[in-house]
């Protein structure tokens, strides 16, 4: 045994030099981002950052090509036929952009989803998607009711909720009816305000103040991301404690929020792009889901309301704290 | 003749294995064996060396994981324990979740918490995806953790994966009071990444974590893991030939490369650290050694080429002179020297041939020159000329002379040409010459028509006077079937013979290199006058020839002769042999020059 290892080693040894390491080399890789997002985008940053960090060079060894459809996936389907040019080496998909990408079969193609991707049909499972597609899951259905626990957590006062909901939103309705849930346990009164896209958007703020609730619980979506700033003015004007998904919307003036880092997120997909790139299949990278959850508090936004808070319950769990 | 050409040609070409190659083999042999056989001690204990530095540094790195890891879960269970200090007491279920949403703040793995009582009711579950409950909730107390925590304090569960990909475990510690209850914590094994990912053994080495049955729970590729128990059968079998070395084992890595790997076990969660290290980096010095040593084999084998083929070439170069040389002298060119100036034995060879080839050409010369006195000498004299000298000195012995003449040959000269007589004597020569060499008798002579033989001496032989009678008698059977021929021709030649034995003095006379052989006495001129007396055909032999050959050869007696020279008469015989035919057909009719007297 051990002189067969020492005689393989020799032979490995002399083969040495002939075993060039395989490198991404210099070669171009182009890379098509496709979201439903607003620019500035932080997840691209994100991204961007984190293929930086594993040594591409933008323009060098790799290029973006961005194509945004701000909260409107259907006016994606065009770019779809893009891809049939034949140079894009990988696909990046947004938030619901990746529904309008399922048609997209030949191109490997990287989604961060806040739904289930195995519902959505991109992948067979989470460990072994078996397709062309991979990616990252928010996990955002388990955390709808964690998030109005916390609202009450921080507002115990609270007796009716106004649910601020994209209905053009992938997975919206079981987000809303887990959200519901959680709210039947709390003895809280859901009001549903529903709108549909980025034009509905000031009719549905305008529905949510009517519906005298005491707090507002606005669901991760692309487009209330986009207007975050606008719904936490919306909130504090009404002196209405504020849910959120993302620490963005905190960083907006929203007052809480809870979900995973979007952006440490994309930063990980930028490893799977580069795997992709390098000649891994995704259909055997599987689909991450995120560990560490952001609690993020607002503690300007929670003096700009001027009611009784107990943020003390908050605090002392909270990942970010702004003040 | 044939045989001869195929032998001379198979010694001319050149021999399958030349000394050359034969010379050059070895020496080159000589010089890389050792080298390489050197290289290679080197390179095999180079690899115990290192491979037992391998298993050290591996063994530590692995060492250092599995306390990173026990680290790990030694602080979940420390934490737990804080949980389940306090017996429960009614209301305290606020100030108990408080401990575990704070809990889930100080430890990020954990996902959930639960607290139970002491009859194993659920009174506060916390976690970070689902809803918190606090009062008393379910009845966990024949839960397999509840159980376990009861029995030894703490319990690790079982490792399993979340939707089948990622890797979860309980922990549960129960109180020391048993009115403290039990604490659950659900904690994922994602977070254990921290741990392994920070370890690196040299460039590219890493540790993995696999649990009892093989599943991976780390892995610094934290999508290896989030395959689930899907990619546990690799796993597993590092695990298990990780496991079954000693020390390091060389095995296939999971990446299908071999690789260094050794094995450690967490002691409290039953999980195994494998440390690896790829075999092309662990080995990278002992591979430099050996190209290291392989160039120097390589520059050793070139040298030792060079010195090889030089010292062959010094070797099989004057060899090859010499067979040339001998070849020469095969040949007879004896004037042939060989230069060679290598100082050494072969040198002095070489000088050995030269004295070799001087000595062949004197030698060589010595027989020319018996061959040339072979033309005038009689065989027998010109061989002793050259061998033995003591032979030829001067000495008196007893001799038989024999004399043959022509008969009729004074005529036949004056009445012929010069090329019939010459063509006439060049037969008679020759067949006396035959006949002298048959009866190894001693040719002293031609004189004319006239020849002089002797008979034991200088060789001696054992009856000289029968021999001598035998000679005679076949010489005058053979020059008379000449004269026969000669008859035919219209020449009338007879010839007669005379035998007479006594002392004579023998020896060699001449000057200056023409060197004869001789013999002077009475009895030269007896054997003479008995030639001159015979008739044709006829031979004549004194009374000693007749006293010692009369029992052997008839002889008949010619009665008391006077001869001349001799004061008194002397009986003379006539060889008369049954077969031998006195008178020959047709010898009637020669014409006798000497008829001294009838009979």
């Amino acid at each position: 045994m051990k002189r067969r290892e020492f005689i393989l080693l020799i032979g490995g040894a002399l083969a040495w030099p002939a075993i060039a390491r395989a490198q991404g080399g210099a070669k171009l890789h182009r890379i098509f981002w496709v979201s439903t997002e607003s620019q500035p985008d932080p997840f691209l940053d994100g991204f961007r950052e984190g293929m930086r960090a594993l040594g591409y060079v933008e323009g060098k060894t790799v290029t973006f090509e961005t194509h945004y459809a701000p909260g409107d996936p259907q006016a994606l389907r065009k770019i779809v036929s893009e891809l049939q040019r034949g140079d894009i080496d990988l696909v990046v998909s947004s938030g619901p952009a990746t529904r309008v990408m399922t048609a997209v079969t030949d191109v490997p193609v990287l989604f961060a989803l806040s739904g289930d991707p195995v519902a959505l049909g991109v992948v067979k499972s989470l460990a072994h998607p078996g397709t062309n597609f991979t990616g990252s899951t928010f996990l955002s259905l388990e955390l709808a009711g964690k998030r109005v626990e916390l609202l009450k957590d921080i507002y115990p006062k609270l007796r009716k909720l106004a649910v601020f909901s994209n209905t053009d939103h992938p997975g919206e309705p079981l987000e809303w009816r887990a959200t519901l849930e959680s709210c039947r346990k709390f003895g809280i009164e859901a009001a549903y305000v529903p709108f549909c896209g980025a034009r509905e958007i000031e009719n549905g703020l305008m529905a949510a103040g009517k519906v005298d609730a005491d707090a507002l619980l606005v669901f991760p979506d692309v487009v209330t991301l986009v207007h975050r700033a606008k719904i936490a003015e919306f909130a504090i004007a009404h002196r209405l404690p504020s849910m959120f998904g993302w620490s963005e919307y905190c960083d907006a003036g929203g007052l809480l929020s809870y979900g995973a880092n979007q952006r440490t997120t994309y930063y990980r997909l930028a490893t799977y792009a580069d795997r992709i790139l390098r000649g891994e299949n995704p259909s055997d990278l599987p689909v991450m889901r995120p560990e560490k959850f952001e609690l993020a508090v607002n503690l300007k936004t929670a003096r700009l309301l001027g009611i009784d808070l107990d943020v003390s319950s908050i605090l002392f769990r909270a990942s970010k704290v702004i003040s | 003749m044939t045989d001869g050409a195929a032998q001379s040609s198979s010694c001319t070409m050149p021999p399958r294995r030349s000394l050359f190659c034969k010379y050059f083999a070895t020496l080159f042999v000589a010089a890389v064996v050792p080298l390489i056989l050197g290289a290679a001690v080197e390179a095999s204990f180079g690899y115990r060396d290192q491979r037992r530095q391998i298993s050290a540094v591996l063994q530590a790195d692995a060492r250092a994981a599995s306390d990173r890891i026990e680290a790990f879960t030694d602080g979940i269970r420390d934490q737990l324990g804080w949980m389940v200090q306090l017996p429960w007491s009614a209301g305290d279920d606020a100030q108990h979740k408080i401990d575990a949403l704070r809990l889930l703040q100080q430890v990020p793995a954990i996902v959930s918490v639960s607290l139970l009582d002491e009859t194993g009711t659920e009174r506060v579950f916390v976690s970070r995806l689902h809803l918190n409950r606090t009062g008393r909730g379910i009845d966990m107390s024949t839960d397999p953790a509840v159980l376990g925590a009861r029995a030894n304090k703490v319990w690790y569960g079982p490792v399993q994966y979340q939707r089948d990909s990622e890797p979860y475990m309980r922990i549960a510690v129960a109180g020391s009071l048993p009115a403290a209850g039990v604490a659950i914590a659900e904690v994922n094994l994602k977070l254990i990444w921290d741990v392994i990912a920070a370890i690196r053994i040299g460039e590219t080495g890493y540790a993995i974590v696999v649990d009892d049955s093989g599943h991976l729970i780390a892995h610094p590729d934290i999508s290896q893991v989030l395959r689930g128990r899907a990619s546990s059968g690799s796993f597993g079998r590092i695990k298990h030939l990780a496991g079954a070395a000693s020390g390091a084992a060389v095995i296939t890595g999971d990446q299908g490369n071999p690789v260094v790997a050794l094995s450690v076990q967490a002691a409290d969660v039953g999980w195994t650290v494998i440390a690896m290290q790829p075999a092309s980096e662990a080995f990278a010095s002992i591979r430099a050694a050996l190209w290291r040593s392989s160039i120097l084999i390589a520059f050793g084998v070139l040298i030792a080429l060079a010195l090889a083929y030089w010292r062959a070439h010094r070797m099989s170069g004057p060899i090859k002179q010499l067979e040339e040389g001998v070849e020469r002298i095969r040949t007879g060119q004896f004037e042939h020297r060989i230069k060679i100036f290598s100082g050494d034995e072969l040198q002095q060879l070489a000088l050995r041939f030269n004295e070799m080839a001087s000595e062949l050409a004197i030698s060589q010369q010595k027989s020319a020159r018996i061959e040339r006195l072979k033309q005038f000498l009689p065989s027998q004299v010109a061989e002793l000329v050259e061998h033995s000298h003591e032979l030829l000195e001067g000495q008196r012995r007893e001799v038989a002379v024999i004399f043959g003449d022509l008969r009729g040959f004074t005529a036949f000269s004056t009445r012929n040409e010069p090329d019939v007589i010459m063509a006439v004597m060049r037969e008679y020569y020759e067949a006396v010459g035959a006949v002298t060499t048959r009866h190894e008798a001693t040719l002293i002579g031609f004189d004319g028509d006239g020849v002089m033989l002797l008979v034991n001496a200088p060789v001696a032989c054992e009856q000289p006077a029968t021999q001598a009678v035998r000679l005679a008698i076949d010489l005058q059977m053979t020059v008379q079937s000449l004269a026969g021929k000669w008859c035919d021709a219209g020449h009338a030649i007879g010839f007669g013979v005379g035998v007479a034995m006594g002392p004579a003095t023998v020896g060699t006379v001449g000057y200056n290199g023409r060197l004869d052989y001789t013999a002077m006495g009475a009895v030269v001129n007896l054997a003479s006058r008995l030639c001159n007396l015979a008739k044709d055909a006829q031979i004549l032999a004194d009374p000693t020839i007749a006293g010692r050959v009369r029992d052997s050869v008839p002889l008949a007696s010619l009665g008391q002769r006077t001869i001349k020279g001799y004061d008194q008469a002397l009986e003379v015989f006539a060889v008369a042999p049954a077969d031998l035919p006195l008178k020959a057909p047709g010898s009637g009719q020669r014409r006798r020059e000497k008829e001294p007297q009838d009979y």
